[in-house]
């Protein structure tokens, strides 16, 4: 149970390529931080640095407010899970999640202790006596994490541990680590690609591109709030659609005319946009695909467009859909409100109206892509 | 040239497109030899600004340094001491106290007479109480050399040493000033099985390659510009001296002679190395193409005692090679049971000069060579086809490839890919391949115009052979040998270095990790 | 299995078709298996039934002994043999245990540590390893000379040399050692393991196939030489190894008296490195395939 604080971290390989730049983040005691981002971005690059695995070329990392920059990671008293379990495969499943207490010459009975309480909290008590070889992938997690359990660390790493399970499986291992989290009460800094696991685990989130962090907040904070064109893309599935319009102010009323169609700014966002006195001109606008609902012909927020594909998810559909001009769109309709004649009508080539409320909106600067409001 | 783009190159032919693979190779030529001068002169400039920044630094720590570090400069450790780093301090001090008690009591004298290899030689003189002329045998040139060249490598080691301790010096200021501790002599001891563990494994293979090889290729390498030999012993006979590059000149100049042993050193090295480069090719490749030619068979669907037929071909490997060659070589010998047989059974009425004949002598060594290779060839590329993914030949097979198709279309390169660079190492083993020539032939039979007293060289000899032969010749000539030694390595090096360049698999190696 | 279904599916013509050409086919393969097989085996048959051979001691046209007995074998006691048997196995059974501390030792950390002269090193070791490493013998030999390791005293100076450079044949355990996930050494770390620990507890038990190799080649590595040992023994017969003892016996003087005892020699220094190499052939497999494709 600690704090970690990194301050000005960078790192910088042999051949001078810099894989993260000056890394600012304070992460308190019990807090749940994840490192969210496309693959080379330097998440993992960043949790290994706070592990002691990599080298910190630049700045500091404290953990507990010690310096460990020349700690080594034996040291450090963390506990780390990786993407690939790293059991050791000629040791029994009790032998790995007791190697760290031998290590530290714990008598054998308060390991035993240790070690069969952890393989129950994660029901793996039969499996004790195998080799990690003769467990599913879902088993070698569970030993992984009663691996870093045992130890009773301040800091407890997770390196994309879930994304060798498969889909179902990841469910339910991020529900139980969602559990375990609330039975440790430890500091976690978990790194994954995967912005529903960031979102649904986190307590923060750290969105992180080419070695840089764009945006720390809470999973309501970058959804709701994001700081450019990236976090909003990056952040929500399907992710949010991007139209290039102009945003018109009349007096005090704001408005955008996306594809010819006129749509108000109302509620928050109005006062938002008047606050940070936000000219009009050329933007982005961001939509997110399940604020967008189907409309009538010959409204004057209706933007008409044509149906390309329907993917059928079950409780809702996705319907691609295209523009006059040729954009394409993405929308989340949930089947609840369509009658049957109208989902059987949703088929290619199909003449939708589709428009959205003005309080749902993103703007986002055209050159620096940042968001007019928040960024 | 013109150049194509992608698309444009697709849609040659497939004697356009090699044509156009040709010439760009030839185009690039130029291109290639600039970037070389260019990669050299960087090479230079860097070297050249490390030294200088090096320089700088250390002026720098003399200067902003404290007293402690000052010292430190004169003498080593002083600042570990002072600082509390009993350990370091001490060692660093040892090291510098046996570092000057070793050049003052020997390493000067051996640096001294390092550029005459020796003033004075053995003298003979009359003693009176034996009656007899006495040898006193004086300075030693190969002692002079040999410790001279170690006295050169200690140097060495204690600039760096000494460089290492004004480092020390410079980031112990350093972390006392950010309010930091030093390590303490525990703590170092501690990172020797920990953070510094490479360095405690490394020590000693490090030492062994250091004295057992580096120091010996060195001295070696200066053999070649004395007349080290026989006569010139150093000690019991002559001393030997330096001569310049007139070794090189006896090896390289072209003068043709006729008959037994007039015939140039060059003309010589010529003719060893063009065999040389010959078997190693045959030797190589038919090995190579045999060898996965025979796993294949023993891998093929259906077919059964594949467990037996590799332990049978396993055998040549498992029984000490010297045993296998020599007694091979006398089966084929005048009155060998190769000749026995075929004669015994009416083919040939006289026995065939299978070491007695060059051509003959060649092709056998190459055909039992062929016997000792297929083997470890055959178990390299059992492991290598087995990791072919099986449904590249579906998939071929269901695009309609017959066998030949599928073995040049997907076995050969992806077997070429990935035994790259097996096949290069395997080509310079081969040129250097030793026991298989000397076991077999021992260089037979004799070409007599090479041959002279340097030696004798064989039709079979390879460049290494010849230089055991130079060794142990009458004359022993070391130096000589020493520039043929030296011409191989400069043979195998730019071999390497083309091959390296060319072959495709030859990628980072961290891919494979 | 299903392929044979499908083709048992196909219509009667077609099938016996490609049935009677894989049968062609496969006996042609067992065939050419059977004559390499012959090829290979012969010279082994052939000195085994010579070291049998009383009738003369010289060498003949034909295989099958005309008499039979093993004076051979007893007369190879009366000779240096034993002597040269005990200077080989001593030398190969200590080179074997220091060969692969040391190159187990360099190879380990050349796969796993990440510091700033590994690549130099690397390279310089490959450079060195294109030098004719004959050449070193001339000064290796007077050195060890000077310290009383040649001629009669040879095995702790073949020893020396055997072992002092071995750290440059690390590529195929490096090979190996790549193998192994990098994240293993690194659970074990931030387990609180030391660098030591992580060898001796996580890396060592994983890596027993390519010790063994390493303890087989290193093994067998001095029974097959034959330069080192000619010059380190430099004539003196009490210092030979088997290699350079028999190889004399071939000689044009010896060989018309020694031949069949040659033959004898050899099939006792063949059969305990035989038998030991097949013992523990599914490792040497596995070394030169692993390692081979690695470099």
């Amino acid at each position: 149970m600690a704090s970690v604080k990194l301050t000005d971290v960078k790192k910088i390989y042999d051949n001078k390529v810099t894989a993260v730049h000056d890394f600012n983040l304070e992460i308190a005691d019990k807090e749940f931080v994840v490192f969210v981002g496309p693959s080379g971005c330097g998440k993992s690059t960043t949790l290994r640095m706070i592990a002691g695995l990599e080298d910190i070329s630049e700045g500091i990392v404290e953990i507990d407010g010690v310096v460990v920059n020349d700690l080594q990671p034996k040291d450090r008293d963390i506990a780390m899970v990786f993407q690939n379990y790293a059991l050791y495969p000629h040791m029994t499943v009790y032998d790995n999640i007791a190697f760290s207490l031998r290590l530290k010459k714990m008598p054998e009975d308060e390991i035993y202790e240790k070690v069969t309480n952890a393989a129950e909290i994660l029901g793996i008590t039969e499996y004790l006596t195998r080799k990690p070889r003769a467990l599913s992938g879902g088993q070698r997690q569970r030993v992984a994490i009663g691996r870093a359990m045992v130890r009773n660390a301040k800091v407890f790493l997770m390196d994309e541990p879930l994304s060798n399970l498969d889909a179902k499986l990841r469910n339910q291992m991020r529900a139980e680590i969602i559990l375990l989290r609330q039975k440790l009460d430890t500091t976690f800094i978990y790194v994954t690609h995967d912005q529903t696991e960031a979102m649904t685990l986190g307590d923060r989130i750290v969105i992180m591109r080419d070695g840089i962090i764009e945006q720390v907040g809470t999973p309501t904070e970058v959804f709701e709030m994001p700081r450019n064109i990236f976090v909003a893309e990056f952040i929500g599935a399907p992710k949010m659609n991007m139209i290039d319009t102009e945003l018109v102010k009349e007096g005090d009323r704001y408005f955008v005319t996306p594809f010819g169609a006129k749509i108000e700014v109302d509620g928050e966002k109005r006062n938002e946009l008047i606050q940070r006195g936000v000219e009009a001109g050329s933007i982005k606008l961001g939509v997110r695909p399940e604020h967008i609902v189907l409309s009538e012909e010959g409204s004057e927020a209706a933007i008409p467009c044509k149906l390309e594909v329907n993917e059928m998810m079950g409780s809702e559909l996705h319907l691609h859909v295209f523009t006059e001009d040729g954009t394409r769109l993405i929308v989340r309709i949930p089947t609840i409100n369509l009658t049957m004649e109208q989902r059987n009508a949703l088929v290619y080539g199909a003449q939708l109206y589709i428009t959205f409320e003005g309080k749902v909106m993103h703007f986002f600067d055209k050159e620096s892509e940042l968001n007019l409001i928040y960024g | 040239m013109k150049q194509y783009t992608d698309l444009e190159y697709l849609k040659l032919s497939r004697g356009q497109k090699l044509l156009y693979k040709i010439a760009s190779f030839f185009c690039s030529i130029p291109q290639k030899i600039k970037g070389l001068f260019v990669g050299l002169w960087n090479l230079i400039k860097n070297a050249g600004k490390a030294i200088g920044s090096e320089a700088a630094d250390i002026w720098t720590t003399f200067r902003d340094g404290d007293w402690k570090t000052k010292l430190s400069f004169f003498i080593m450790g002083f600042g570990n001491l002072a600082r509390g780093q009993i350990l370091r301090g001490l060692l660093f001090l040892l090291f510098e106290v046996v570092f000057i008690g070793y050049m003052v009591i020997a390493g000067g004298y051996w640096l001294s007479m390092l550029p005459s290899l020796g003033k004075v030689g053995p003298t003979e003189e009359y003693n009176l109480i034996y009656d007899a002329y006495v040898t006193t045998y004086n300075d030693n040139s190969f002692k002079i050399l040999l410790y001279g060249v170690l006295t050169i490598f200690f140097i060495i080691a204690f600039i760096y040493t000494w460089r290492v301790n004004v480092k020390q010096n410079k980031m112990a200021e350093k972390i006392l000033k950010s309010g930091k501790q030093l390590r303490s002599g525990k703590e170092d001891l501690r990172s020797l099985v920990d953070d510094q563990f490479h360095k405690t494994l490394l020590a000693l293979p490090l030492t062994g390659i250091i004295v057992f090889t580096v120091l010996p290729i060195v001295f070696m390498i200066l053999v070649a510009f004395t007349n080290y030999d026989g006569t010139h012993d150093g000690y019991y006979n002559n001393l030997f001296t330096w001569v310049g590059l007139d070794n090189f000149n006896t090896m390289l100049s072209w003068k043709v002679g006729t008959g037994a042993g007039t015939q140039s050193y060059a003309a010589t090295f010529g003719e060893v190395l063009s065999w040389t480069l010959i078997w190693a090719f045959f030797a190589t490749f038919t090995n190579y193409f045999l060898g996965m030619f025979v796993a294949m068979a023993i891998n093929k669907r259906g077919i059964n005692l594949k467990k037996l037929w590799r332990t049978i071909l396993v055998l040549t490997i498992a029984i000490p090679q010297f045993i296998s060659l020599l007694y091979v070589s006398k089966m084929f010998a005048k009155n060998g049971i190769v000749n026995g047989f075929l004669m015994s059974m009416g083919w040939i009425d006289q026995a065939l000069p299978f070491w007695e004949d060059p051509t003959w002598a060649r092709i056998t060594v190459i055909l039992i060579n062929i016997w000792i290779g297929i083997p470890y060839l055959m178990l390299i590329t059992t492991g290598i086809l087995m990791n072919i993914p099986q449904d590249l030949y579906e998939s071929a097979r269901i695009d309609g490839a017959n066998a030949w198709q599928q073995y040049t279309k997907i076995t050969l390169p992806y077997m070429l890919f990935v035994t790259g660079p097996y096949l290069l190492t395997s080509f310079t083993g081969n040129m250097n391949n030793f026991n298989v020539i000397y076991l077999l032939t021992g260089g037979a039979p004799t070409n007599p115009a090479a041959s002279s007293a340097a030696g004798t060289v064989g039709y079979t000899d390879l460049l290494i052979t010849w230089l055991f032969k130079i060794t142990t010749g009458a004359e022993s000539q070391y130096y000589l040998a020493s520039v043929v030694g030296i011409l191989v390595f400069i043979v195998v090096a730019l071999i390497s270095l083309v091959v390296y360049n060319v072959l495709p698999s030859i990628k980072n190696e961290e891919d494979f990790q | 299995m299903s392929q044979a279904k499908l083709l048992d599916n196909k219509p009667a013509r077609h099938h016996m078709g490609l049935r009677t050409s894989r049968l062609i086919g496969n006996s042609a393969i067992y065939a050419f298996l059977i004559i390499i097989s012959i090829i290979w085996l012969i010279p082994f048959v052939c000195i085994v039934l010579q070291s049998f051979r009383v009738e003369n001691t010289h060498q003949v046209g034909y295989i099958i002994p005309k008499k039979w007995g093993f004076d051979n074998y007893v007369n190879l006691f009366q000779t240096d043999f034993p002597r040269w048997y005990m200077n080989t196995f001593i030398s190969a059974l200590v080179t074997a245990a220091l060969q692969t501390v040391i190159v187990l030792c360099m190879s380990y950390t050349l796969s796993r540590f990440r510091f700033k002269l590994r690549k130099p090193l690397m390279r310089l070791m490959l450079i060195l390893g294109m030098f004719p490493g004959m050449l070193t013998m001339i000064i290796l030999y007077r050195v060890l000379k000077d310290l009383g390791m040649t001629q009669a005293n040879s095995v702790p100076g073949l020893i020396l040399v055997y072992v002092a450079s071995s750290g440059m044949g690390y590529y195929v355990s490096k090979g190996f050692f790549d193998t192994i996930p990098k994240s293993l050494d690194e659970a074990a770390r931030v387990d609180g393991a030391t660098r030591f620990q992580v060898l001796k507890k996580i890396i060592l038990p994983l890596s027993k196939p390519i010790v063994i190799y390493t303890i087989l080649t290193a093994f067998m590595g001095p029974w097959g030489d034959f330069v080192f040992a000619r010059y380190i023994a430099f004539g003196t017969s009490a210092g030979m190894n088997v290699a350079v003892g028999l190889y004399n016996w071939l000689n044009k003087d010896q060989i018309s008296k020694c031949y069949t005892m040659f033959c004898a020699g050899g099939v006792l220094v063949a059969v305990p490195v035989t038998v030991l190499f097949m013992c523990l052939q599914r490792y040497y497999v596995e070394g030169v395939t692993g390692g081979a494709v690695k470099g």
